[in-house]
């Protein structure tokens, strides 16, 4: 490839994947990306012979600062300044793309390049950015060499010391043209130097210690994602549409629970106490979480929750520990700080923010952490088992033992609830002595006399539920949760609305399930004294999950692998912290001491074997030492001055040297022989002043041979011109001229 | 060259300047040497620049806790450490020479040709630049050497102009290479000893007139290709090989050569008064800059260099030449190879105190004395013609 080519490609493959690493997240407004898009592929064909830049730079002027102004009013006025910064940034390095000329300019290109890659590092935490990135640390590699190649021609080459006239500049443009200094092995040499810098950078990615303390401000992490909303709001209409964008990840310890057949999963995350006109809140008289705290690092708690038991000492907190089921949980943003956990979880261990100031109160069993990107925290849950729980323990709960505020929060029916709605509730439960008995007729009643249907209807001013239960008889899970939670209020079991996420997508890959934001779901908490809350879900089964485990075909599956990336991505690169760093260095320390360990045990082996056979051994080892001895000594001879006995070195040549020997054995028939004393240049000169016939073209295949022999410089055109010129001095017809010498010694 | 660069050490001191320096190399500034550290770097602009991008952008992943700001942080460190692993490897294994020319003359420009040769089996160095080390320094000028394939010898001279004659001490070479990324120089000195002599600054002179007495009025002693034939002798280096007398060469086994009696009488011994005062020359030894007596030092400068083109000027014509000074006399002869000789006496003339006087002169021969005309100084000898210069 032509050095000006490469260097030229290397350069836009660098500026572009800063570009797409940019854009891709989405923060740049669409119109910006892709007039930017746009402009780049343009400024490709952007340069001299077929443009006069310099001509056309006022306008990419201009129009920089029109976006400088645009960029300012429409900050000011959206409040988005990083987006509208990015815009600029994309702005400016297309208008940097036109205008390059010289050195300087593409220098800036690169630093403009290398700023859109650091604010995307703010906009887009997607695993593309990773992709982007990659491709910038390769190209970036080959930019900056050839760059380097290129502006140290420009600033030292070439000086013609051949002769005692002043030195001069060999045109720059024919090596930047040249084939011959960056090669197919040029091109895997430095590939392998990115690849090793790629290497060593994420050893020293991994190395740094994360050590965040804020000082100045915590950055936008992320964007905010769409599927889960911290509150049930009935009523309104439409579809719902099952997004099957991943939410959270999940690693579950216990083998029981992994697979595409595992029983579903209730991801529980906030819990809502008090209902009115068809919206479910946090009521101010709902109990706090209770959680006892255990500091398991400088900026990392475990939290146990109490419900409404006492404190734990360490061997209760260790025995919660381990009968619970452990999940690892990656949280993408979702506009919440509530945490989510498998069904009922008994302790949470997360890093706390070093600010506090937005931290909402803890209630109804919640963990809220605020965080603007995504989380990846330890859970600890006690996960019901379909069948695990004893219907003879819950109807033998004391349903009369409400704890102190209970009776207020989880018995709160607002007045609105329609008396149609009351009664049926009564009628319903007609009979049932236990708390329990009560909850699973609502439940059954429900399942067999309501419908599931995604489509929203809107209520006409009708109470939602009233709606639902008698006048549409179908709905979503939000219905069916809220009217169980309600009527079981209505005939004095406290309960409370539970949101969170139902199931996930198996990734057979990795390992974990995929929790989708149209996997989100809501269901009903029943308290039991002596038990807790225990999960009663009214929605049809075989309605809840639509998304399923997942398909079993090919592009199901590559979208797993994909996710399995992704994850990976989030995993050791988004939400990698020092809690993954330590782990990860006990983790190499604990296999170098195995490493170690067995590395002993081997030595062991050997120095048995060896003392077995060591007569043999040592014989051997003299023999080698002897051998390589002997290699040394006559390599050693060999480099020593005037007993080098490898061939000489024969000197490439090339064609144009053969082209210009050619023409001087023509001339030396002609009697224009040259002496070994006198240059070529000399010769071209003297034949010139004598105005030889042929010395113009003479004089002009000399500078051609000089460029090709001493410059390094033979490219196609050269060669071409220097063919014509040997046919040229091949036809010079001119008589036989006596030898100088010659002809001086007959005159005297 | 031979005669002209020697490698090893100098077995003589030079003229007024490179005395000076040579004397320098004192067992101080060979310790310094050797607690030198192997490789110098210094920061480019760029590297500045990428410095404190590095900086800046770890300040923000601290405090943002910005995982892909850590991301580009170690890409940014491990940039630099790949920066130095490659300057590293494009700087082993190269072998720098020095060709300088035939003969250095003062004042006059020539071309030392340097040669690198890439020793790595399987890759190219790039970006190399060559500076020479005289008396530790680099010279002003530099070769650029783009790419040196593995194996490869690529060659380029620069131009330089020594003030002054003298023999002149190269330690040896800085190789330095900003590769890969231009964002640090890095350079290593090698140590190649050689010495130039650079011959006194030759200048277009006029002859002045023979004496009357010399003309026809001595037996002849000059020996010359044409004229009556002398004798035969042994062959030695500057003698013309067309006077090689074959059938004695083929009889005796070593190379003869003819002797003729010259037909002309021309004998010429050139006298330099190379004398200064004490306490110039004290001052020189020191090293100080001298002041009020600088145009004395630099007459006899003009005075060495007169003289040396005086004795080019006669040889050839085809004189004999033959050269007297203060503790140094050279008897007279022809040729090329006396030339040099007589050049590079001229070179190495020491300067000294008027207590040494200069031979008496050999009055059957033409006589020129040549002194600096801002000096008066005793010792100096009768002559046909007396050259202030």
């Amino acid at each position: 490839m032509r050095f000006a080519q490469a260097h030229k490609v290397s350069s836009y493959l660098t500026v572009g994947s800063a570009y797409l690493a940019l854009v891709s997240g989405g923060g740049v407004s669409p119109l910006i990306a892709l007039l930017g898009m746009f402009g780049l592929i343009g400024s490709w064909f952007w340069e001299p012979p077929r443009v006069r830049v310099e001509r056309w730079s006022w306008a990419f002027t201009a129009l920089s600062l029109a976006a400088l102004a645009w960029g300012v009013v429409s900050g000011v006025a959206t409040g988005d300044y990083l987006g509208e910064g990015a815009g600029f940034l994309i702005v400016l390095t297309v208008a940097r793309a036109f205008t390059r000329r010289a050195a300087k300019d593409w220098q800036q290109l690169y630093l403009l390049a290398f700023l859109m890659l650091v604010a995307g590092s703010v906009l887009n935490g997607d695993l593309v950015y990773g992709l982007c990135f990659l491709a910038f640390v390769v190209s970036t590699t080959w930019t900056l060499i050839l760059f380097h190649l290129r502006r140290e021609m420009e600033d030292n080459f070439l000086l013609k010391h051949a002769d005692p006239r002043a030195s001069e500049r060999v045109e720059v443009r024919r090596i930047l043209e040249s084939r011959r200094i960056v090669d197919r092995r040029f091109f895997v040499g430095t590939g392998l130097v990115s690849l090793g810098v790629f290497v060593l950078a994420t050893l020293m990615f991994l190395s740094i210690p994360r050590v965040g303390v804020g000082f100045l401000f915590r950055g936008k992490g992320g964007l905010n994602m769409v599927g889960f909303s911290d509150g049930v709001k009935l009523g309104g209409h439409g579809r719902l549409k099952h997004d099957a964008t991943v939410v959270m990840r999940v690693q579950v310890s216990d083998p029981r629970l992994r697979g595409r057949n595992a029983p579903y999963i209730y991801w529980r995350g906030a819990a809502l106490d008090f209902y009115k006109k068809g919206e479910w809140t946090r009521g101010k008289k709902s109990p706090e979480t209770r959680s006892h705290i255990e500091y398991t690092g400088p900026n990392r708690q475990r939290h146990y929750l109490l419900g409404d038991g006492g404190q734990l000492n360490a061997e209760e907190m260790q025995s919660r520990r381990s009968h619970a089921v452990r999940q690892e949980i990656w949280l993408d943003p979702l506009g919440s700080d509530v945490l989510f956990g498998a069904s009922q979880p008994v302790a949470f261990e997360m890093d706390m923010p070093l600010r506090r100031g937005r931290q909402a109160q803890w209630r109804n069993d919640e963990v809220r952490v605020p965080h603007d990107g995504s989380l990846h925290y330890t859970v600890w849950s006690e996960v019901e088992m379909p069948g695990a729980i004893d219907p003879e323990v819950l109807r033998a709960a004391e349903a009369d033992n409400l704890p102190r505020h209970y009776d207020e929060a989880y018995l709160q029916v607002p007045p609105e609830i329609t008396k149609r709605t009351r009664d049926k509730a009564l009628e319903i439960t007609a009979g049932a002595v236990t708390n329990y008995d009560k909850v699973v007729r609502l439940r059954d009643w429900l399942q067999s006399n309501m419908s599931y249907t995604l489509d929203l209807h809107d209520s006409g001013g009708q109470e939602p539920i009233h709606h639902f239960l008698f006048e549409r008889q179908a709905g979503h899970c939000e219905y069916f949760a809220s009217a169980l939670a309600i009527m079981a209020r209505v005939v004095g079991v406290p309960t409370r609305n539970a949101i969170g996420f139902l199931g996930g997508e198996w990734n057979e890959y990795d390992k974990y399930f995929a929790v989708r934001a149209g996997d989100a779901h809501s269901w009903t908490e029943v308290w039991f004294p002596g038990q807790g809350w225990v999960t009663f879900d009214a929605t049809p089964p075989g309605e809840v999950d639509r998304l399923g485990r997942g398909d079993s075909g090919w592009r199901a599956s590559f979208g797993r692998w994909l996710d399995t990336l992704r994850f990976q991505w989030s995993k050791w690169v988004i939400d990698y912290d020092f809690y993954q760093q330590l782990e990860l260095f006990r983790g190499v320390g604990k296999r170098f001491k195995g490493g170690a360990r067995s590395l002993r045990g081997g030595w062991n082996t050997i120095e048995r074997w060896v003392i077995r056979r060591w007569p043999w051994l040592v014989g051997g080892a003299a023999l080698l030492v002897a051998g390589v001895g002997l290699w040394w000594w006559q390599r050693r001879r060999r480099r020593m001055p005037g007993m080098d006995v490898r061939a000489p070195r024969t000197r490439e040549r090339s064609e144009l040297a053969m082209l210009y020997e050619r023409a001087s054995r023509r001339l030396a028939r002609r009697g224009h022989r040259r002496d070994p004393s006198v240059t070529p240049r000399e010769l071209a000169r003297d034949l010139a002043e004598r105005k030889v016939a042929g010395a113009a073209e003479l004089a002009e295949l000399t500078e051609l041979y000089y460029a090709a022999a001493w410059g390094g410089l033979a490219t196609d055109d050269m060669l071409a011109r220097a063919r014509t010129l040997v046919t040229t001095l091949d036809e010079v017809r001119e008589p036989p001229l006596p030898h100088p010498r010659r002809g001086r010694s007959r005159t005297a | 060259m031979e005669g002209v660069v020697r490698d090893g050490a100098s077995d003589r001191a030079s003229g007024l300047g490179p005395r000076a320096s040579a004397s320098k190399q004192t067992l101080w500034h060979r310790l310094m040497r050797r607690l030198r550290p192997p490789r110098r770097l210094s920061f480019t602009r760029e590297g500045r620049w990428l410095t404190f991008l590095a900086l800046a952008i770890g300040v923000a992943a601290i405090n943002t806790g910005n995982n892909l700001l850590y991301l580009i942080l170690a890409w940014l460190l491990s940039f630099i450490i790949a920066s130095g692993v490659l300057s590293e490897v494009t700087m082993r294994a190269l072998a720098v020479t020095r060709r300088p020319p035939p003969q250095v003359f003062a004042g006059q420009p020539f071309l030392m040709e340097i040669a690198v040769e890439n020793q790595k089996a399987g890759l190219a160095s790039f970006s190399i630049e060559i500076e020479d080390l005289l008396d530790g320094r680099p010279l002003d000028k530099k070769c650029y050497f783009l790419k040196i394939p593995p194996g490869r010898t690529q060659r380029t001279s620069y131009r330089h102009t020594f003030a002054r004659r003298g023999l002149y001490r190269f330690d040896g070479f800085r190789v330095a290479t900003r590769f890969p990324f231009t964002l640090f120089r890095k350079s290593k000195d090698v140590e190649m000893a050689s010495e130039v002599l650079v011959f006194p600054r030759v200048i277009s002179v006029t002859r002045p007139p023979p004496a009357p007495r010399a003309r026809g009025a001595g037996p002849s002693h000059r020996l010359g290709r044409r004229g009556e034939f002398f004798g035969l002798r042994e062959w030695k280096e500057g003698d013309d090989r067309r006077g090689i007398h074959w059938r004695s060469t083929a009889r005796t086994g070593r190379l003869m050569v003819r002797e003729h009696e010259d037909e002309l009488e021309r004998q010429v011994t050139i006298a330099v008064d190379n004398s200064l005062p004490q306490r110039v020359i004290r001052a020189l030894a020191a090293g100080e800059r001298l002041r009020e007596d600088a145009p004395l030092a630099d007459a006899v400068e003009r005075t060495i260099s007169h003289a040396a083109s005086l004795a080019t000027a006669y040889l050839e014509a085809g004189w004999a030449v033959g050269l007297a000074a203060r503790g140094a006399r050279l008897p007279l002869g022809v040729g090329r190879a006396h030339l040099t000789r007589l050049l590079r006496e001229l070179a190495l003339l020491p300067v000294v105190t008027d207590e040494t006087p200069v031979a008496e002169l050999d009055p059957r021969h033409d006589r020129i004395l040549c002194v600096p005309a801002e000096f008066g100084a005793s010792g100096r000898p009768g002559a046909d013609h007396v050259i202030h210069c």
